[in-house]
Parts: C-alpha cells; sequence; structure tokens
C-alpha cells in the first residue's frame, strides 16, 4: 500500500519537474539512493526481528577509513577492503551479542557502537579526511559497466542476497518467525541467539559495505560522513512497509522505500530546495509514515 | 539510610567517581588544585541540568535523542532574541524555555498519542529541530551577546559562576520531583509497566507526555547556559554528541535501560565521572577525540557489568 502510493506521488511529482524523469537523472538518483539501499537491506533484517541499529552512521565511517588508511599504506585494494568489511562485520558482531546474550535494548547498545566507531575513526586519522585513492578503488565509485554505474550493481547484488535470505532459506523464514513471536521460536527449539547474531552481522556488513562504496564514490573518507544516512536508511525502510512493530517487512520494498527517499531528495535539489529544509521533511516523513503504519496494523487487528 | 543512597552506592558511580579522582589527583599533574576542581565543577553545570531530564526520560522506558538538537535551538533562538530582535533578559530566558517545553510537548504527543516509538520519534524531531536551527541561522553564528544575558549565568559567586547555582537548584528541584513526590512514584510505576500503572487508575498519559515536556525544557535551559558560557549562539551547540555524553551520563550514574529505575544523585555522578575523565584528557594534552571513544567503552563496560550483574541474581 505505502510503497504503491509512493510510485504514484513519484510520477505525479515528476511529470511537472524538468529534467526529472530523463534516463540519465533517473540512473543519478538510483546512483545517489545506493548508499541507503544498501543499508537498507540489513536494516529490514534488524527491524523485522524487532531490533533497530543506530550504528550504520558510525560504521560507515569507521570501516571506509579503516580500508583507506590501509591503502594508503600500500596495503593491496582487496585486502583493505576486506578488513573494512571484516570491521563492520565485527561490530555488527558485538551489537548482537549484546543484544541477545546480554539482553541490552537494541537502541541503546546500537547507539553506542555506532558513537564508539565514530570515535576510532576520529581518533586513527586525528579528525582528519583521506583521499586520494588508487584508481581502480575509484572505479568502484565512479565506473560505468554498459552505460550503467557499478554503484547500482552493487546495490541490486546486495538487495538480491537480501531477497534470497529472507525470502528463499530456512534462515528467513525463522528471522520471519523470530519477529512475529519469539517465544514460539525459542519453544521449537531454534538458536535465536545464533539467529540475532546473524542479522546483527549481516547489517554491519551491510553498512561496511555502502561505507566503503561511498568512500569510492567521492574518493574521499571524512571521519563523520555517515550521519546523513542514519534516518534516511531508518525512514526507506519504513516507508517501504517494513513494520516496527517486527516480523513483516520486505527488502525489496525497503529498496522501493529507498528509491522514494533518492527521488524526494532529488526533486527538492532540482527545485532548489536547500538540504536543511529537506532533512526537516525526511523528518516528519518518518513519524507520519510510522504513526500511519501503526493505525493501519490497529485496524487490520481490529477486523480480525 | 534511603533508598536513593543505597542505590547509589549499590550503582557504584561514587566509587567510581572517587577512584577517578584518586587516579587524577596521583597521575595528572595540576588535577588536584582548587582552580581545576573549579573548572570541572563549571563544566559539569551545563551536562548536569540536562541529564535530569533524561534520567526522567529513561525511567519511562524511553529515549531523547532530541536532546542536543533542543540545546542548539536554544542557543540559536536565544541569540536571535537577545541580540537581533534586543528582548529583555528576563523575556528571554523564558521564551526559550518555553520553546523548549513546547518541543517536549511534541515529543511526548508523538510518543503517547500517535504511538511511535521513543527513539524515532526523536531521531525524528531532532533532524526536524536542527533544520529548523540552521534555517533560522543561515549558518551565521551570533557572538558578542548583551552583558545583561551573560549574567544570567556568568555572575560570580564564591569562585563559581551561577550557572553552577543554577544546576545546583534544579538537581535539588529534580531530586524532590523523582524521589518525594506523586509524580516521581507515577514516573517509576509507568516504567516498570505501564499497564499496570494504567490500571491501577494512575494517568500515565500525563505523565508520560509532562516527562518529555520536562526534559525538553531543562535541555534549553541548557542550551541557553552554554551559549552563555561560550559567548556564541549557533544551531551546532550541542547536537548529537551532546545527547550521547548525556545518555552515557544517566546510564553510568546507574539509570535502568528498561525503565523504571533511575536516580537524579547517580545521573549527577553520571556527569562528574565524564567530565573528570574529559579534564583529564585535556590535562594530559592528548588527542580529545579520544574523549568520544573513552565515554563509549565506559558506557559499554557499565552495561555488560549491569547485565552480568542483574543474571547472576
Amino acid at each position: 500500500m505505502v510503497p504503491v502510493l509512493g510510485v504514484a506521488a513519484f510520477a505525479a511529482v515528476g511529470l511537472p519537474i524538468p529534467h526529472f524523469l530523463t534516463a540519465g537523472n533517473l540512473l543519478n538518483v538510483i546512483r545517489q539512493s545506493s548508499i541507503i539501499g544498501i543499508c537498507s537491506v540489513g536494516m529490514t533484517m534488524v527491524i523485522v526481528i524487532l531490533g533497530i541499529d543506530l550504528s550504520i552512521a558510525g560504521l560507515i565511517a569507521l570501516c571506509p577509513m579503516v580500508s583507506g588508511l590501509l591503502m594508503l599504506h600500500g596495503v593491496p585494494i582487496t585486502a583493505s577492503i576486506l578488513t573494512g568489511i571484516a570491521t563492520g562485520i565485527g561490530l555488527g558482531l558485538f551489537n548482537g551479542v549484546m543484544v541477545s546474550k546480554l539482553d541490552v535494548p537494541p537502541f541503546i547498545t546500537t547507539l553506542v557502537v555506532g558513537q564508539v566507531a565514530q570515535g576510532l575513526a576520529l581518533i586513527m586519522n586525528n579528525g582528519r579526511s583521506i583521499g586520494g585513492f588508487p584508481a581502480a578503488y575509484v572505479n568502484i565509485g565512479n565506473g560505468m559497466l554498459l552505460g550503467i554505474p557499478i554503484s547500482d550493481y552493487l546495490m541490486v547484488v546486495m538487495m538480491g542476497i537480501g531477497i534470497v535470505i529472507m525470502q528463499f532459506t530456512p534462515t528467513g523464514n525463522r528471522i520471519y518467525a523470530l519477529g512475529g513471536n519469539e517465544t514460539v521460536v525459542r519453544q521449537e527449539g531454534i538458536n535465536v541467539d545464533r539467529l540475532k547474531l546473524f542479522v546483527y552481522a549481516f547489517c554491519g556488513f551491510c553498512a561496511a559495505v555502502a561505507g566503503i562504496l561511498l568512500s569510492a564514490q567521492l574518493d574521499t573518507v571524512h571521519p563523520i560522513q555517515g550521519d546523513p544516512y542514519q534516518l534516511d536508511t531508518i525512514a526507506a525502510c519504513v516507508i517501504g512497509g517494513v513494520s516496527l512493530a517486527g516480523g513483516e517487512g520486505r527488502v525489496a520494498l525497503a529498496i522501493v522505500g529507498t528509491l522514494v527517499i533518492g527521488s524526494v531528495r532529488n526533486v527538492l535539489d532540482l527545485l532548489g530546495v536547500h538540504p536543511f529544509f529537506q532533512n526537516v521533511l525526511v523528518g516528519a516523513i518518518i513519524i507520519l509514515v510510522v504513526f500511519a503504519s501503526g493505525v493501519s496494523r490497529q485496524r487490520r487487528a481490529a477486523r480480525a | 539510610m534511603t533508598g536513593a543512597a543505597q542505590r547509589v552506592l549499590k550503582n557504584g558511580s561514587a566509587l567510581i567517581f572517587v577512584l577517578l579522582a584518586l587516579a587524577g589527583i596521583v597521575f595528572v599533574r595540576s588535577f588536584a588544585s582548587l582552580e581545576n576542581a573549579a573548572i570541572i565543577a563549571r563544566q559539569a553545570a551545563i551536562p548536569a541540568i540536562a541529564v535530569l531530564g533524561m534520567t526522567m526520560v529513561l525511567m519511562t522506558g524511553g529515549i531523547d535523542l532530541s536532546l542536543g538538537f533542543v540545546v542548539g535551538l536554544a542557543s540559536t533562538a536565544t541569540g536571535f532574541m537577545a541580540k537581533v530582535w534586543g528582548f529583555p533578559v528576563g523575556v528571554t530566558v523564558a521564551a526559550t524555555v518555553l520553546l523548549g517545553s513546547l518541543v517536549g510537548l511534541l515529543n511526548g504527543a508523538v510518543v503517547q498519542y500517535m504511538k511511535v516509538p521513543a527513539f524515532i520519534t526523536t531521531l525524528g524531531t531532532g533532524y526536524i529541530l536542527y533544520g529548523v536551527s540552521q534555517l533560522m541561522s543561515a549558518g551565521n553564528v551570533i557572538t558578542r551577546l548583551p552583558p545583561s544575558l551573560l549574567a544570567v549565568g556568568r555572575t560570580e559567586l564564591l569562585g563559581l559562576p551561577t550557572s553552577v547555582f543554577i544546576a545546583v537548584g534544579m538537581a535539588g528541584l529534580a531530586w524532590f520531583f523523582i524521589h518525594r513526590s506523586v509524580f516521581g512514584r507515577a514516573l517509576s510505576a509507568f516504567g516498570f509497566n505501564a499497564r499496570a500503572a494504567s490500571l491501577s487508575g494512575l494517568r500515565t498519559a500525563r505523565v508520560n507526555v509532562l516527562t518529555y515536556v520536562l526534559c525538553s525544557s531543562l535541555a534549553a535551559l541548557a542550551g541557553l547556559l552554554l551559549t552563555i558560557r561560550v559567548n556564541a549562539a549557533q544551531p551546532n551547540m550541542g547536537g548529537g554528541a551532546f545527547t550521547f555524553e548525556i545518555v552515557t551520563a544517566a546510564i553510568v550514574g546507574g539509570t535502568s535501560l528498561f525503565g523504571g529505575i533511575g536516580s537524579v544523585i547517580g545521573s549527577i555522578f553520571g556527569v562528574l565521572i565524564i567530565k573528570i575523565i574529559e579534564n583529564c584528557i585535556n590535562l594530559l594534552n592528548v588527542s580529545y577525540h579520544l574523549y568520544l571513544a573513552v565515554q563509549g567503552g565506559i558506557i559499554l563496560a557499565v552495561i555488560v557489568m549491569d547485565r552480568l550483574r542483574s543474571r547472576a541474581t
């Protein structure tokens, strides 16, 4: 329902605006959305199990900072990228341990882990940005393949992984079940803790990939570059119908949500609306969408 | 011994404070001096005011992630009122705090009546407030505020600025409010079990909304005093880092992550702990960026210890 409205709004708003519905601009929207899109794959899983990940802003800064510094010190590109990704998975796992083994509320542990990651990103290069990466690395973010940005392929691949896990594997079934009713899943003898570890680690993995892609797009790592992506990612998920009440939400629809957010920002850019005002709008949208989805859930519950 | 004192001792924030202070005296040059103690008091005053509200919100089982952005909004508004529009001091102070209460009313109403989770609501309103403050200031910092306004927080009494005394006064009020009033009882009951509290006739909706109003009003007061301390008004005052500092202080001070339990004295010790650490980082002349990571490390350690202990019992 919400995504359909989103697409309708997209067309209605897009038609009167010059340069919006052109192939070049739409590919550009997708490329700009790739960072949020990749994050939203992991965030969808986390929200489905009634969690939240507020650490992605920190990870988007820290992981590429690790990769970037390694690269600038002469470590091969692949090894540097893998180390950055391992950092993301490691901190994601840590989130998972705190949530599953110690029962710490997700918004607290991920807030803290995000700040620690942010702090480390600042310490590692004393608060300065780094840049001037090897051409092959920058090409990941800016290169084209068959006329389509490599970033877009990467987003599609991550989305594909997310869809396969969630819709076509037993793990996906268990993730949905866990979000629906944890007690029942435990009684089925499923290892709930391991499932949570997997989900948070996967979200850390997504944030790491997104951060590294961002640094390749910009040929820069700024130690606080993650900030703008935190709320937009959550907004993308809730617009895509991922329920904060847990148990429901699809990766593909979260990507639709991402494209809606990306288009909104793009349209506002084309109309010359200030980014600060855009933030005001995104903040309001997320609250209203969560409210609306809560109301529709209650209606359904009342009918059932 | 009263319940509050017992909690503080059990939580151990007072002990951590004493150990840290001892470590500072032994290992950090020029830590042990009256001037330095005054510096710590000065730096702790503003977060101490903000932490009172955050403690209450955490006690309801919620969180206020917009707190730092209320500080930025209050700072921007203070600058405009005092310098650009030339409002009298009393009006500026009252209007700033009132602005905070309106934000709190919005947060509380959305959480209570629209049933949007607190962390989403306040993350969203935080974005909105930051955007509004940025649009309002148009990137300008307002400096050299009128001396009459500066006097509110800077007048020295017994070697300490008025902001320290305001913080002590607010802490006293909050202590009475949380630990000695009907409101405090209701807050605690609501935090432990909202449904049970409501069924037993407590006006839980009112308690919940009022808590956010108090939190944002105190944050606005903190923003006002911060603006006065640095003599500059701008949206970047406070922000996410300030919010995190306040959450850290409250949790290190023994506020439960699950609602219901919180202590004013504990939270004040929480503030003093992180301010002593900040002070030592400054005195030791190591990178200031260490501060964020160390804060994070401390809050993690406290959370892990607390969870392990509660599992053991």
